[in-house]
């Protein structure tokens, strides 16, 4: 084939051409399918939990796959915001510490971070090297090695099973402090540069200066800080016991792993999780291309 | 030059500061030393914290409102907090120097506790409350009654009626033995409904166990008597008759079940075996459900059931230990139990308080009768992950597992446990 | 260029300080001080009862039994553990190869420049990866359960499902049993308390749920690198294929993997580290059962030191954790360092940056790594 065509060129061109339109038609229609399987794989599951939690028990078992909710069941959600006599989902109590916990913690990241990251990138010090590098350092201990480690220090300082316990060490993190000395170190120097010469002091020339023109790092540092706090998990686990410092997310690892009593009580446990997933999703929705620039950060910048 | 070494003190200052940082809130040991029980001065109210592993919320609001009653009468109040995951919430809690004052004492956990130096053993001062001696047994460490038991339960067979009579059979057919347990079963199994399911560790199969005549670990739970040929019977009898079709475990089921209870109030258990607090699941969840409870059929060497129970553990840490014996106190009175048993369904853990009960109850006569001859827990310290460990195995029962094996390794395990 | 005021200088000597002050003090705090803490109670008994700084009897000095324990002593803390990084095996060499291929080939279709709709469809397979890893598991709990989704879907093709959660049996072991191998003689050795034919079990029916979480939630990152790097790919090369005539499967192997290749480094580190640590899903999906076969190292070290009190050996078995991570990274950086291609250099920043925010965008929290969150 491919001889013929290298041989006879005017008409050859003319059958490739067909070809390739048609092979360009079926790639399509196999790309799309490809791509709408996998779509279904990745977003039916929520699909189904929205679905579930408007279900009751025997529904939930009978009809798994079906996402009409038929009869719509509201017991589920009526339990979980109280308006049963059944006080053993506060929902409000965790929603309040997980909205608590992580509005501090994201404030605390992306100003924190951002302090940091300037001063490692623009700042002249002694021993700036050597807190980069503890930082690359910190950023490779494994989060698991921690967990007894974490339990130990907030026991140590007596601050277990507080408030104190659960915002203080997350109040900055490695890889934020990294991703904003990464995104300094591409920016000019010359505007700051001028500012400085102006006379600013070094804090005024970040506050006023610096800071406005890293507004995309900013928020790409605000919504991980977001994603991270409201979803952490194992260290609000060692380091709180009682159910009042209950977060969402360890609120509904209790519903899940522990006895809801009897019963699998799917639809509450369902919509316990959608709760915790809605934020994020909101937030996700909303500033798409800065999350799709987070997970590349690096790679856009580089 | 001189800003080098400016900068320099610089460094160390802060490094200085950062230590002195860490170092300052705890040059004392921080929360780690707080003293084993530095008691509240007397007088005032107290606010006790109580941490409960609950079956449900019937035992929750049982408890709510008893320590309410207690509050009223004394001026102090009780935070009833229902677990999610009691073994780790107590272990940091312990840990924490932050434990709840009351809290349920599992029978298999209590020597792990008392070892580790994180009970009160208050014993002598409920000496006199004539708790049934078998209890007291289960809670005693090192001679010492650690905690008042709380209540206890024991297994008994439930068999659904309107399933039974379908079946086509009878009062007559009610299994005395293994042998009239198969064959009921054999019959109970059809369509989605399976004859017997059962919960998937030794708390449901160690019955079968007892039945045949073995038990794990030797009554005075110093030696392992794991790998007998009597336990390997009990078990073998489970597996006869799931390869039969006539047994499943609850996680075996199709959907699965919580617990061999939610297979029996959906109905796709025929039977099942489960102690007292099947009556509160049961009213709560499946108020339209009939049965009725029978004692558990005999094995080879007899009767054999098993016993559960919790105490009322107070932490060495608590700093209000003797309002905690005071509501432990109330709480264990007669009365008091017979209220709990009336809200979700155990026996008191008293003498008087069970002869109350098996007058009260007559349909629950044989959880009483279990009393006689339940086998307790294994509560020696160290042997909670063994259990853990064999329970984990007893699942793969349903999936090929050898019982053989299983009995082996829990022996070996075992063993080496009780030598420390 | 420095140096020019030394005025300036010497106060940005103190802000410097100050700036990162607050950095020192809780990374110092809560991660470095910790550390040793830990390290201590790893050669100590420390039930979880007094202080564990304090010597005495509580927290005897055991030197460092609680890790020979681990490898040495016959007894159920060594084949459990054992058990859980045999576990942790099958589950990195299943889900490190796999989330990689599924996501650069979602890349390379969601990058052709036929199809439309691009955002939407990788919005839609990214979305697992932001959610939190608790309230995916418990969908999962829920799709997979016997009675849940997937079953009901296999149903529909007359295929009656397993109990996926009840299922201990190993992949591997049901695979060899087609072949009429079932606990063979030749299996019987024992390799640090468990016998071959135990190491031989392969993920459990059970651990494979996991493994498709694990799958389902990371490969929207991943993705998203690879698709940040395809778009990297000069444009030259692509047309120079074009023109040489060579098929799509040829350009795909000789121009784009190669071009790739930093990027698939990239996501392999990841994935590696990632997968030692899985915790979260353990604990809501079982702790363990069926049978141990989900246990993880990770799951292990918490519920030995806060359900059975062995603080020491809870601790020895994290910082162990720790070690394994800290070689496979290394040596992951070793084949690197070997690579010695010249575009590759040029491209380091880029591949740091990535790993950083890899790491950030799964969501980790202040302390963890930069890989974890993929996982966590």
């Amino acid at each position: 084939m491919t001889t013929i065509t290298k041989q006879n060129t005017t008409p050859a061109v003319h059958e490739a051409d067909l070809r390739r339109v048609r092979n360009s038609g079926i790639k399509k229609v196999l790309g799309y399918a490809v791509l709408l399987i996998f779509a279904v794989i990745y977003l039916y599951p929520f699909a189904i939990q929205i679905a579930t939690s408007f279900k009751d028990d025997p529904q939930a078992a009978a009809h798994p796959l079906s996402i009409i909710p038929n009869p719509f069941d509201l017991s589920a959600w009526k339990r979980m915001f109280g308006l049963t006599s059944d006080s053993s989902v506060p929902i409000m109590t965790w929603l309040g510490n997980s909205v608590l916990v992580t509005v501090i913690v994201t404030a605390a990241r992306v100003f924190f971070d951002s302090l940091a990251g300037y001063a490692l990138s623009r700042l002249h010090f002694r021993g700036r090297g050597f807190l980069f590098a503890a930082v690359l350092a910190v950023m490779s201990v494994p989060g698991v090695a921690l967990l007894v480690p974490k339990f130990l220090i907030v026991t140590y300082l007596g601050i277990y099973d507080t408030y104190a316990a659960m915002i203080f060490p997350l109040l900055i993190d490695a890889a934020g402090v990294f991703i904003m000395k990464q995104f300094f170190d591409s920016v000019s120097v010359s505007i700051e540069e001028a500012a400085r010469m102006d006379g600013a002091g070094v804090f005024r020339t970040f506050w006023s200066v610096v800071l406005p023109m890293a507004r995309p790092a900013l928020i790409t540092l605000t919504i991980l800080a977001f994603q991270g706090s409201w979803n952490e998990f194992s260290h609000f686990l060692v380091v709180t016991q009682s159910a009042n410092h209950k977060t969402l997310i360890t609120g509904l690892a209790g519903l899940t792993s522990g006895s809801l009593g009897a019963g699998t009580q799917f639809p509450l446990k369902m919509g316990a999780a959608l709760l915790t997933t809605i934020p994020v999703a909101i937030l996700f929705f909303t500033f798409q291309r800065y999350f799709v620039r987070g997970a590349n950060e690096g790679g856009e910048k580089g | 030059m001189s800003s080098t070494r400016t900068r320099r003190t610089r460094a160390v200052a802060m490094a200085a500061i950062t230590g002195a940082l860490a170092l300052s809130a705890c040059s004392s040991g921080g929360g780690f030393n707080t003293p084993a029980a530095t008691q509240a001065p007397a007088g005032g109210p107290v606010a006790l914290k109580m941490l409960i592993a609950s079956s449900g919320d019937a035992e929750t609001n049982a408890l709510k409102a008893a320590t309410a009653a207690w509050g009223k009468k004394t001026g102090n109040s009780v935070e009833v907090t229902a677990a999610d995951n009691m073994d780790q919430q107590l272990g940091q809690a312990f840990a924490g120097g932050a434990p709840p004052d009351v809290f349920y004492g599992a029978d298999t956990r209590i020597g792990d506790f008392a070892k580790a130096g994180n009970l009160y053993a208050y014993g002598d001062q409920v000496a006199n409350e004539k708790f049934l001696p078998s209890l007291v047994q289960t809670f005693t460490y090192n001679g010492k009654l650690q905690c008042a038991p709380k209540d206890y339960s024991t297994l008994a067979l439930e068999i659904n009626t309107d399933l039974w009579t379908k079946a086509g059979l009878t009062d007559a057919d009610i299994p005395k033995d293994w042998a009239a347990l198969e064959t009921v079963a054999t019959k109970l199994t059809q369509g989605t409904v399976t004859g017997l399911v059962i919960g998937n560790d030794i708390n449901r199969g160690g019955a079968f166990m007892k039945q045949a005549g073995g038990w794990v670990i030797s009554a005075d739970g110093k030696t392992m008597t794991a790998d007998t040929p009597q336990n390997l019977a009990g078990l073998q009898e489970i597996k006869k008759m799931m390869d039969a079709g006539a047994l499943k475990f609850n996680t075996d089921t199709t959907p699965a079940a919580g617990w061999g209870g939610e297979a029996f109030g959906k109905g796709i258990a025929a039977m099942t075996i489960e102690g007292n607090w099947i009556k509160g699941g049961m009213q709560k969840d499946y108020p339209n459900l009939k049965y009725k409870v029978v004692e558990l059929p005999t094995g080879p060497a007899g009767k054999g059931t098993l016993s559960f129970s919790n105490c009322w553990a107070i932490a060495a840490k608590s700093q209000h230990q003797a309002a905690s014996v005071d509501l432990v106190k109330f709480l264990t009175s007669t009365d008091q139990q017979l209220a709990f048993t009336k809200a979700f369904g155990p026996m008191p853990s008293t003498e008087d308080g069970i002869a109350k009960f098996k007058t009260d109850y007559p349909a629950d006569a044989p959880f009483a009768a279990g009393g006689d001859y339940g086998q307790g827990a294994v509560n020696a310290p160290g042997m909670d992950p063994v259990m853990k460990a064999f329970n984990s195995k007893m699942a793969t029962l349903s999936k090929g597992g050898d019982p053989k094996a299983m009995l082996a390794d829990l022996q070996k395990n075992g063993t080496a446990a009780l030598a420390g | 260029m420095a140096r020019r005021k030394s005025s300036i200088h010497g106060r940005e000597g103190i802000a410097g300080w100050v700036f990162t002050a607050p950095m020192i003090i809780v990374l110092g705090l809560f991660l470095f001080v910790p550390v040793l803490m830990a390290f201590w109670v790893s050669l100590t008994n420390w039930a979880g009862n007094g202080n564990p700084f304090g010597g005495g009897e509580t927290a005897k000095f055991v030197g460092a039994s609680n890790y020979t324990d681990l490898f040495l002593k016959d007894g159920l803390t060594r084949s459990t553990f054992m058990q859980s990084i045999g576990n942790t095996f099958y589950y990195v060499l299943l889900v490190v190869p796999l989330q990689t291929l599924t996501s650069l080939f979602l890349a390379l279709v969601v990058n052709n420049k036929l199809l439309r709709g691009k955002s939407f469809f990788r919005t839609a397979f990214y979305f697992p990866s932001v959610t939190s890893s608790i309230a995916i598991s418990t969908v999962f709990l829920f799709l997979f359960s016997n009675s849940g989704a997937v079953n009901g879907f296999l149903k529909l093709f007359g295929i009656t499902g397993p109990q996926w959660f009840a299922d201990s049996r190993g992949l591997l072991h049901l695979i060899l049993g087609l072949f009429g191998a079932d606990n063979p003689s030749w299996a019987q050795g024992q390799i640090f308390g468990r016998t071959l034919w135990d190491w031989l079990a392969g993920p459990s029916v059970a651990m494979c749920v996991i493994i498709i979480l694990a799958i389902w939630t990371t490969t929207g990152t991943f993705m998203l690198m690879f698709l940040a790097a395809l778009q990297d790919l000069p444009v030259e090369v692509d047309e120079a294929a074009a023109l040489d005539g060579v098929s799509a499967w040829q350009k795909f192997r000789l121009v784009t993997v190669p071009m790739l290749r930093p990027a698939i480094f990239l996501v392999v580190t990841l994935g590696l580290i990632g997968t030692w640590q899985v915790f979260d899903q353990i604990y809501v999906m079982g702790k363990g059962a069926p049978d141990n076969t989900t246990l993880t190292p990770a799951f292990l070290s918490y519920s030995q030191s806060f359900t059975s009190l062995k603080y020491g050996s809870g601790a020895a078995m994290a910082f162990v954790v720790f070690l394994i991570i800290v070689l496979l990274t290394w040596f992951q950086r070793r084949i690197m360092r070997e690579d010695k291609k010249p575009g590759w250099w040029r491209r380091r920043s880029t591949l740091v940056g990535a790993a950083s925010s890899g790491a950030a965008a799964a969501a980790t929290p202040a302390d963890s790594t930069s890989a974890a969150g993929a996982h966590r």
